[in-house]
């Protein structure tokens, strides 16, 4: 964790972080895998970053993790558990929390009722107390408990997505490039801020993002995919300095064979 | 026993003409018409209204609209006509971008409605009670209960059934009748090929509409009675049940449909005893059965006993063809070293098949050339989905004859201009001009005839059609394509036809897919599909093509050979405009390149000074 | 308007509010069946008839209507599961588009309609009830049995604001409703929510059942053909899938059709619930309460 995240460290509490790892990971959909062996680990209260070009099959990994998409072979471990062909929602019990990239709230319900929906597991009791926390981390939320989700602003409903994830105060926060569809100067505010508050609280953060620069800004470790396998790995110094690194983002030659690609999300 | 088979074959007869009609508007238009029933009811009524004497007649006690004793054919006539002007105000329900399921329930109210109206106004049409006495065809010269005039009828309803047949056989398989397939597989590309879907749509409920007036017609000379009983709600799913389990899009489906459902549930009562204290148990379980065999069909076997036959339209020229571009593609089990031999070994045959790009292709001669440096341009287009700025403020202009190419990051707006600029959708604001015109106010199928054509994304091939009909649906101004020119047959639109299958055959060997061209192009690969768009958007002899992301799914040698076809393209004339994220095909063959982020074009030029361009390289390369 | 024509209008209102309140019971469950499967149940009606029998049944054996209508509830709880779990479910998983799950409805429609015609038989039957005195208040004349339907409707709308609203199903419910991927990562089970759904919602349409055999008279296994256009009406004028506004569809409807039957003639009256659903599915699909299309 970077210096001034962990000293904006929110008020919500520590919260006792998970670790997840990945063991030769073959995923894909309808059978055709995308992901072609891959083995990635974060360890607990670790912000990990996976970064490549579109198609690499970086929002593949993510979903497998989660169990959204089918696991070929290989498996999914948080914690000790393996979590390997697991359903969604039994995943989540295990304290995953999981912020996706598009329809990531609840479009017809207001922005309290989306947070009473992400403490859905919890004790009724324990749900206003933990959305309270959760709006000193994120305050503007708080001046717009009553306006319907899907009315918001792009940064407003990443804000509102994340938000929800945290009620649920989950050991592991996926997020899947929280910055698409929006503006340079919310992305930073968005990865800067509001995803360091996330690691803040000791919860382990698993990100992918396009803007690989911004994100390794606010990584402990980052890996690179390239065509549905691991390129590289390393700390945000090490890659900076590296050519290769910059090489496989600049276009060229693409690396392995693009079959197979996953399918990009439309803008 | 002679009434007994005049009669099943005038049944006979007439549930077969009225299930070829429904093939025609539900197998083969993709049109769900629950509302269907209504048409046949209109023709009976029709004809029975323009036979009966006026109300006053026969002792005055029914009273109903027209009675004016028409001879015998007019009756008939009337009833086809009046049933296919009936469709025409139906449009409205099915034309608009409404949920299929949500229109079929439309349809189906109104049938129930129209029963209900017809059912207690009895000044119309006799009310419940319906229509009696009316009287059968020649009736005055021949006696209608002598065997000779019912073998004669029901050589009518045999000969009429069978003159359906022949004449929707010749209208669909022609250019409309490929169209009407296309729109059914996918309305909105068969729209932003150049197709009016709301007239395609306008053609087919009239002529099924009409088909089926014309079966009430038949129908009501001969039992000369017609009440709203016989056409409930429950007789259209009767209908439906016997297309399903025929087969759809299959006219001798529709017929076997016809002989196995309605006629054979009709007859089988006679042989089934009425159980002697429960009148209506037999009937009650009819339908009951039919219900059955609804879901069981759906469920084992959707696509009906005779299902739509494949047109093979290349034969055996397609396997002369060798081997496939398209079998390299697939997604072989990559070693962690990359690709594999297969795939290796597939790329070199690529390049062999793959014809000399630097052959020209032809463009039309159909439109006056146009000769101004911008060929398309928009100025102040923005667009906001749900208070969300999809687009904002984008102004770029487009020089004919280059390969421009479109760059940005996720969410930039990319596809959304691109989806404005083909007229897929409608912009809050700005303003769209080519080749010199204001285009802003054109729908798609318009724009797409001006020769401004794009494509999609994702899937958008038309499944249940093979490759040469995706191909040959895409050629503008066919001459078969309309009702009119299907109907005046092979003559008219035989030559259009062969060139058009020519050039598709030319295209499929250019890019290697020949062995290909007579497979249902939903059963292809991933990469191969998208070969077939890009050549289905050549066939449409565009002046302006708009891509999205055509290089997605494909092998890095084959995308090279795409890019120096469209290189190629170019050069002989034709813009084109691509969205990809490819950086390496922006590299080699965009000049210029206009980058987006955010809904806003960022910058324009080469991918060697964006490179440059600190601004670029920050919001998109590398975050 | 006359005296006469006055009070006929004010007693239509009346009228109209017994049939909204069976409609509401009924546009309700259908609309919660929309909501977190994304089908169109057209054999809605036939479920509530058969319901119906049941009640009947079991107030032929001596018991009163109005326990006979907690049987109604169990059978349409029940028949209302089973039609999700082996037809509707299956078919969905397949990838069936919105289309086919339409007609399939229709062969359920006529499996179980005319299921129950070929047991019951062709003549109508009626519950053996005692629909208590006549009470007047103004022009409006109701009886005893029918206040009690309008209230029971009052309380099940009640006790429906209450399950959306305040517990934990209904939340269940509105999240799978709004984004089936999104509630299971909150962890929401959404299989058991969306089977748990269907069983509420087919208590409901057991209830309406129930209570539409109580307030018709007579009664046979087609009887409800008609009534499920106004379902239909009701649940489009409010949008599909939202509870609140199949409430006010079916305050609307029920009213519109029985004031307008004291305008025009009687047998028209179903006409105008007609042409409000066309006007819906024209103008706008999404219903009054939904999103704009």
């Amino acid at each position: 964790m970077s210096a001034e995240a962990s000293a904006a460290g929110g008020p919500i509490g520590a919260v006792q972080g998970v670790s997840v790892r990945t063991v030769d990971l073959v995923a894909g959909y309808d059978s055709r895998p995308v992901l072609h062996g891959v083995s990635i680990a974060v360890d607990p209260g670790e912000v990990v970053s996976i970064v490549g070009a579109n198609g690499s099959g970086k929002s593949t990994l993510l979903k497998g993790i989660v169990g959204i998409v089918e696991v070929l072979s290989g498996s999914v471990f948080v914690g000790d558990t393996e979590v390997t062909g697991w359903r969604p929602d039994r995943i989540a019990r295990m304290g995953v929390g999981y912020v996706p990239q598009v329809d990531d709230v609840f479009a017809p319900l207001t922005v309290r009722e989306n947070l009473e929906m992400g403490g859905y597991l919890l004790k009724s009791r324990e749900v206003a107390a933990n959305i309270e926390r959760v709006l000193s981390v994120f305050p503007q939320l708080g001046r717009m408990l009553g306006r319907r989700a899907g009315k918001l602003s792009g940064g407003e409903r990443k804000m509102l997505a994340m938000g929800r994830a945290l009620v649920v105060r989950p050991g592991l926060v996926v997020l899947d490039e929280p910055t698409a569809n929006l503006a340079p100067a919310v992305a930073r505010s968005v990865l800067q801020e509001h995803v360091s508050s996330l690691a803040s609280t000791g919860a382990s953060v698993l990100i992918v993002e396009q803007r690989a620069k911004a994100v390794l800004e606010i990584s402990d470790r980052t890996y690179v995919l390239a065509g549905g396998q691991l390129r590289m790995e390393g700390t945000p110094s090490e890659l900076a300095v590296s050519a290769e690194f910059v090489d496989s983002f600049l276009g060229g030659t693409g690396g392995a064979a693009r079959e197979g690609r996953e399918d990009t999300t439309t803008d | 026993m002679v009434y007994y088979i005049t009669t099943l074959l005038v049944y006979g007869g007439v549930d077969a003409i009225a299930c070829l009609g429904l093939s025609q508007q539900f197998g083969i238009a993709g049109v769900t018409n629950f509302g269907f029933i209504i048409f046949q009811a209109a023709g009976a009524y029709t004809a029975g209204v323009l036979s009966l004497p006026s109300d006053s007649a026969n002792g005055g006690f029914q009273s109903y609209i027209g009675g004016l004793s028409l001879p015998f054919p007019l009756p008939w006539i009337g009833a086809a006509i009046v049933g296919g002007l009936l469709a025409i105000p139906f449009t409205a329900i099915v034309g608009k971008r409404l949920r299929g399921d949500f229109a079929a329930v439309g349809l189906l109210v109104t049938a129930v409605m129209f029963n209900l109206l017809v059912n207690n106004y009895v000044p119309l049409l006799n009310g419940a009670a319906g229509l009696s006495l009316v009287p059968s065809p020649l009736q005055s010269a021949i006696n209608p209960y002598s065997s000779g005039y019912q073998w004669g009828y029901s050589a009518a309803a045999v000969i009429l059934a069978f003159v359906t047949y022949r004449f929707l056989r010749r209208i669909t398989n022609s250019p409309y009748g490929r169209t009407l397939r296309a729109m059914r597989d996918n309305d909105v590309v068969a729209d932003s090929l150049g197709k009016n879907l709301r007239d395609l749509r306008t053609s087919s409920l009239v002529i099924g509409g009409a088909i089926a007036g014309l079966s009430g017609g038949i129908l009501v000379g001969f039992i000369n009675l017609w009440d709203p009983q016989a056409w409930g709600y429950a007789e259209t799913i009767v209908l439906f049940a016997a297309v399903i389990i025929g087969g759809l899009g299959n006219h001798r489906g529709a017929v076997l449909g016809a002989i196995l459902v309605p006629l054979s549930f009709e007859e089988a009562t006679r042989y089934i005893p009425s159980i002697p204290n429960e009148p209506g148990l037999v009937p009650a379980l009819q339908w009951v059965v039919i219900g059955v065999l609804i879901v069981t069909f759906l469920w084992f076997r959707p696509q009906g006993i005779l299902p739509e036959r494949r047109r093979v339209i290349l034969g055996d020229r397609a396997s002369a063809g060798g081997e496939v571009a398209g079998e390299a593609l697939a997604p072989a089990a990559t070693s962690a070293s990359g690709e594999s031999s297969t795939a290796r070994a597939g790329v070199e045959v690529i390049s062999a098949t793959i014809g000399d790009p630097r052959e020209p292709m032809a463009i039309d001669g159909r439109r006056p050339p146009f000769t101004a440096d911008v060929i398309l341009d928009c100025e102040g287009l923005s667009k906001s989905f749900d208070g969300v700025q999809a687009v904002d403020d984008v102004s770029m202009s487009f020089l004919r004859g280059k390969l421009t190419g479109i760059i940005g990051p996720n969410g930039a707006g990319k596809s959304t201009v691109l989806a404005i600029l083909a007229g897929t959708l409608v912009p809050t604001a700005g303003r769209i001009h080519f080749r010199g015109e204001d285009i802003t106010g054109l729908p798609a199928y318009r724009r797409a005839r001006l020769g401004l054509v794009r494509t999609f994304q994702l899937a958008s091939e038309f499944k249940r059609l093979t490759v040469m009909e995706n191909l040959m649906a895409a050629v503008p101004d066919q001459r078969g394509e309309t009702f009119r020119g299907a109907f005046l047959g092979r003559r008219y639109w035989g030559a259009q036809e062969r060139d058009a299958r020519d050039r598709a055959a030319m295209m499929l060997e250019r890019f290697g897919l020949s062995a290909l061209g007579d497979r249902y192009a939903g059963d292809l690969s991933g990469g191969q599909r998208r070969l077939v768009e890009i050549m289905r958007a050549l066939m449409a002899e565009p002046e302006a093509l708009l891509l999205d992301e055509p290089m997605a799914g494909v092998h890095p040698r084959l995308a090279h050979q795409i890019g120096m076809q469209l290189v190629a393209l170019c050069e002989s004339g034709i813009t084109v405009i691509m969205v990809e994220h490819e950086l390496s095909i922006m590299d080699e063959f965009c000049d210029p390149v206009i980058v987006m982020a955010e809904g806003r074009v960022l910058a324009e030029g080469d991918m060697a000074a964006l490179r440059s361009n600190a601004e670029v390289v920050d919001a998109y390369l590398v975050g | 308007m006359n005296v006469l024509a006055t009070s006929l209008f004010v007693e239509s209102i009346g009228f109209g509010l017994i049939t909204a309140s069976v409609l509401a019971i009924a546009a309700v469950g259908f609309t919660l069946q929309f909501a977190v499967t994304n089908v169109l149940n057209l054999a809605y009606g036939a479920v509530m008839i058969v319901a119906a029998y049941v009640g009947y049944v079991v107030n032929q054996a001596g018991v009163s209507v109005w326990i006979g209508a907690l049987a109604a509830i169990a059978a349409g709880a029940l028949l209302s599961l089973l039609l999700n779990s082996c037809v509707y479910r299956p078919f969905q998983r397949r990838g069936a588009p919105p289309v086919s799950l339409v007609i399939v409805s229709l062969g359920m429609l006529l499996i179980l309609e005319f299921g129950t015609q070929a047991w019951a038989g062709p003549t109508n039957v009626s519950y053996s009830m005692n629909q208590g005195a006549t009470l007047t208040l103004g022009s409006i004349v109701l009886t005893v049995a029918q206040i009690a339907i309008i209230a029971i409707s009052v309380v099940v709308m009640g006790l429906v604001h209450v399950l959306i609203r305040y517990t934990r199903l209904g939340k269940a419910m509105r999240a799978t409703a709004a984004n089936r991927d999104l509630a299971r990562n909150c962890g929401i089970q959404t299989d058991r929510v969306v089977t748990t759904t269907w069983l509420v919602s087919g208590a409901l349409c057991g209830l309406a059942g129930a209570v539409f055999a109580m307030n018709s008279g007579t009664f046979g296994a087609t009887s409800t053909d008609l009534f499920l256009v106004l379902i239909l009406a009701a649940v489009f004028l409010g949008g599909p899938g939202q509870p609140y506004g199949a409430m006010l569809g079916a305050l609307v409807i029920g009213v519109a059709t029985e004031v307008s039957a004291s305008i025009v003639v009687a047998d028209y009256k179903d006409v105008i619930a007609f042409i409000i659903l066309l006007a819906m599915l024209v103008v706008r699909p999404n219903g009054l309460l939904g999103a704009r299309a």
